[in-house]
């Protein structure tokens, strides 16, 4: 008992620092999210480059599909740009959900449709178009719905309409071989 | 002069208007206590009052909105947890995770009192033992015996 007693101090210790090691390798930011396993929530948005197209979740069922929300003015975004146009070459459907930035009335221009048609048109030549096409989240009702804290995020939506993955952050060859792809390919198997 | 600075400062407090205009007292308290309370999912440890990062901003007027709704504070918390999780409330649920935050003070507390009582018990050994052992003079008079006994 005693030997117990002398050695418990230092197994104290170890299992705390052994916790405390396994905190360092963790990531704060990754956490279990809302949406998943849940339907697609309502919404009725425009097309971002044909404005008078609106997008409704009953439209986009029928394939399995990336979600990505991104933003021109989003830098890490605009750099998975080019792995993303990779992605849709081999056969991967990406739909952009464009994620506006809120403007202050006194200090930014108000919004015009044309030039962000215009900026994003030039990304999207400079950096390569993944995308089918693109939904104007303007006021950022669907990506609160959502959960996205910010861009870039990427969901996994199946043919039914089932979010299957939530994804913060880029996407690279790594994560998407190590997390995304293995999951894009069990939900697209009909 | 005086007359001047009174009139100065007397326009101030009618120029301090609210930004977000309430219907009453309640629901600016309630806003107040809900933009404290939740978390901007966005950066670390920070309230949805204090942040000012996209997310927080439209979390901030989504709760204005449903406050001014007449929604309660259960229903804002629901909508907000129902779409950002737990993590956006800084009263953690009880559940099979967070268990252990009640559980773990609880628990060092035992844990002390049965150390604390096993430290007690083997001292109150020590003492029977103590009071068990022959003196000095008894030994000696042990020994004696003992060598008287040899041939």
């Amino acid at each position: 008992m005693r030997k117990v007693l002398f050695y418990a101090p230092l197994a104290a210790f170890l299992a705390l620092a052994l916790f405390l090691l396994s905190g360092l390798f963790s990531d704060p930011r990754e956490r279990a999210s809302a949406i998943v396993d849940k339907p697609l929530p309502e919404f009725a948005l425009a097309d971002l480059m044909q404005p008078d197209k609106i997008w409704t979740a009953e439209a986009l069922k029928g394939e399995t599909y990336l979600l990505n929300v991104w933003g021109v003015w989003c830098p890490t975004c605009n750099a998975e740009l080019g792995y993303l146009t990779e992605l849709r070459e081999q056969g991967v459907k990406i739909v952009g959900l464009y994620y506006e930035l809120p403007r202050d009335p006194a200090f930014d221009a108000p919004f015009d449709l044309s030039v962000l048609q215009r900026d994003v048109s030039e990304k999207l030549t400079q950096n390569g178009n993944p995308y089918q096409f693109n939904i104007l989240d303007l006021d950022r009702s669907l990506s609160l719905d959502l959960g996205v804290s910010g861009a870039p995020e990427t969901f996994i939506i199946d043919a039914s309409g089932i979010v299957r993955a939530h994804h913060i952050g880029d996407i690279n060859p790594q994560v998407w071989r190590a997390k995304l792809a293995p999951l894009y390919q069990q939900w697209s198997q009909p | 002069m005086r007359l001047v600075l009174v009139a100065l400062f007397a326009s101030f407090s009618l120029l301090a208007q609210d930004i977000r205009p309430f219907d009453n007292e309640q629901q600016r308290q309630l806003f107040n206590q809900l933009t404290a309370e939740l978390r901007c999912p966005q950066c670390q440890n920070q309230n949805i009052a204090d942040s000012n990062a996209i997310v927080a901003v439209d979390m901030r007027e989504k709760t204005y909105q449903l406050v001014r709704e007449g929604k309660d504070r259960a229903q804002v918390l629901d909508y907000m947890i129902g779409r950002y999780g737990d993590f956006v409330h800084y009263q953690p649920p009880v559940n099979r995770f967070t268990l252990w935050l009640w559980l773990a003070p609880l628990l060092m507390l035992v844990l002390l009192l049965a150390v604390g009582a096993y430290r007690r018990a083997s001292k109150n050994n020590d003492d029977e033992l103590a009071a068990n052992t022959p003196s000095a003079s008894e030994l000696d008079t042990l020994i004696d015996r003992y060598r008287s006994k040899k041939p």
